[in-house]
């Protein structure tokens, strides 16, 4: 198999692995990374419709990776603002080698990497082992919100090695290739810390409703 | 985190707990081999790793929008100077209703982009504009009663399909819709066609 293939939104597409935030998944001949390729190269051109017209197809996924990165709202908000803002004069750096949500999940990845960080060192929050206990075992909720809670901070607390394929490939269902190309690991590698994000969760979930 | 990763551990029955965990992170938890299908380890761990498997299932399943309010602040500062206010201006006998010529813009590719044939477009409005009553009305103004606007529309087409009929296409849907939704006329709706395939 070529990804996780555990978001919900459906497949991947062959060509490069995205699925719009429209929610239509790609026709199977790299439609939508073309239409990427076009907007870019107005965009890179000064058009600035273009350039939110490229936004307005990706926004969500660029939060969505923020916010399962950083596992807080308001740092997802932040993220995706910088990314909005930097991208436009970045996407003169961008050459075409790759596809373009390649390199935009990989400056969404370091963004908010590089937040987390910045947040941690100025507030001190560096996860310890009394924030490892969650406020309420998510078994024994009957609430889907405290659920999806527990999920998104045991996500957070996982190291950034393991939490970043984790969300790329079991969250966000990107294949291990296109993972692999953001992340610039091996397949191999985004397959191991994978697994080991894996183990790494169900141990924390066992440990929950020991 | 907590704790030590769960060790990828052997059942009694012999089966490794590992390619278990990766069934049900997969969502074939229900997908059951000839052996699982009779063996009770591992079907009790299938189970186990299932029910604890919620959580992240429930993260998978929520996909949060960005907040529109987020993206337009950041877009806004892209735009920065250059984005000088422009306005559609229809005047009524109680005053009058300024149409933002962004708000034009966005309708006309999202209409053009709905016609059959269209890849993606984009819009934008002609650039001679003119000032009236401090405020710059895209294209001409007709009539005391309402605004004109003309509108630009560029895009990419799907391949082996008559242009020209296309073209009439985009303009009439274009044209109906904003005079629908904006109450300005549109009195011209120029198609570029940019790239085919």
């Amino acid at each position: 198999m070529t990804s996780a293939g555990a978001a919900p939104d459906g497949g991947t597409d062959p060509d490069d692995g995205i699925v719009p935030d429209d929610g239509v998944p790609d026709d199977g001949v790299g439609r939508e990374a073309r239409i990427d390729r076009w907007l870019v190269g107005k965009a890179r051109d000064g058009d600035l419709g273009a350039y939110e017209e490229l936004i307005r197809r990706h926004r969500d996924r660029i939060y969505r990776i923020a916010l399962r990165i950083t596992g807080d709202p308001a740092d997802a908000d932040d993220v995706t603002q910088e990314v909005v803002i930097q991208l436009w004069t970045a996407l003169s750096g961008f050459v075409g080698s790759s596809a373009f949500t390649t390199w935009l999940y990989r400056v969404v990845v370091n963004r908010s990497l590089d937040h987390q960080r910045r947040t941690r060192r100025l507030t001190g929050d560096e996860p310890g082992d009394d924030d490892l206990l969650p406020v309420a075992a998510p078994e024994r909720s009957v609430l889907a919100a405290a659920e999806l809670r527990a999920g998104l901070e045991a996500i957070a607390r996982l190291p950034e090695s393991q939490r970043v394929p984790f969300v790329l490939c079991q969250i966000e269902g990107l294949g291990y290739a296109q993972a692999a190309a953001i992340t610039k690991v091996s397949e191999a590698t985004v397959r191991g810390r994978l697994a080991r994000a894996r183990a790494t969760l169900l141990a924390e979930m066992r440990s929950w409703s020991a | 985190m907590t704790g030590p990763a769960l060790p990828d551990t052997r059942l009694p029955c012999g089966r490794s707990t590992g390619p278990l965990l990766e069934q049900v992170a997969e969502g074939r938890a229900g997908e059951l081999d000839a052996h699982q299908r009779t063996c009770p380890h591992c079907r009790a761990a299938l189970a186990e790793f299932d029910r604890l498997w919620a959580p992240v299932r429930a993260v998978a399943a929520d996909r949060p929008q960005a907040p529109p309010s987020v993206v337009e602040a950041a877009l806004l500062r892209v735009r920065g100077a250059s984005a000088g206010p422009e306005y559609g201006r229809i005047d009524s006998p109680l005053g009058h209703t300024r149409v933002a010529a962004r708000v034009v813009v966005a309708l006309a590719r999202h209409l053009a982009a709905q016609v059959p044939g269209v890849e993606v477009a984009l819009g934008g409005l002609v650039t001679d504009g003119h000032q009236d009553a401090g405020e710059v009305v895209p294209d001409v103004e007709a009539g005391v009663t309402g605004g004109s606007t003309a509108v630009q529309i560029t895009l990419a087409a799907a391949y082996g399909q008559d242009l020209q009929a296309l073209g009439e296409r985009i303009r009439a849907v274009v044209a109906r819709g904003v005079r629908e939704v904006t109450g300005l006329e549109p009195v011209d709706v120029t198609v570029h066609v940019d790239d085919v395939w």
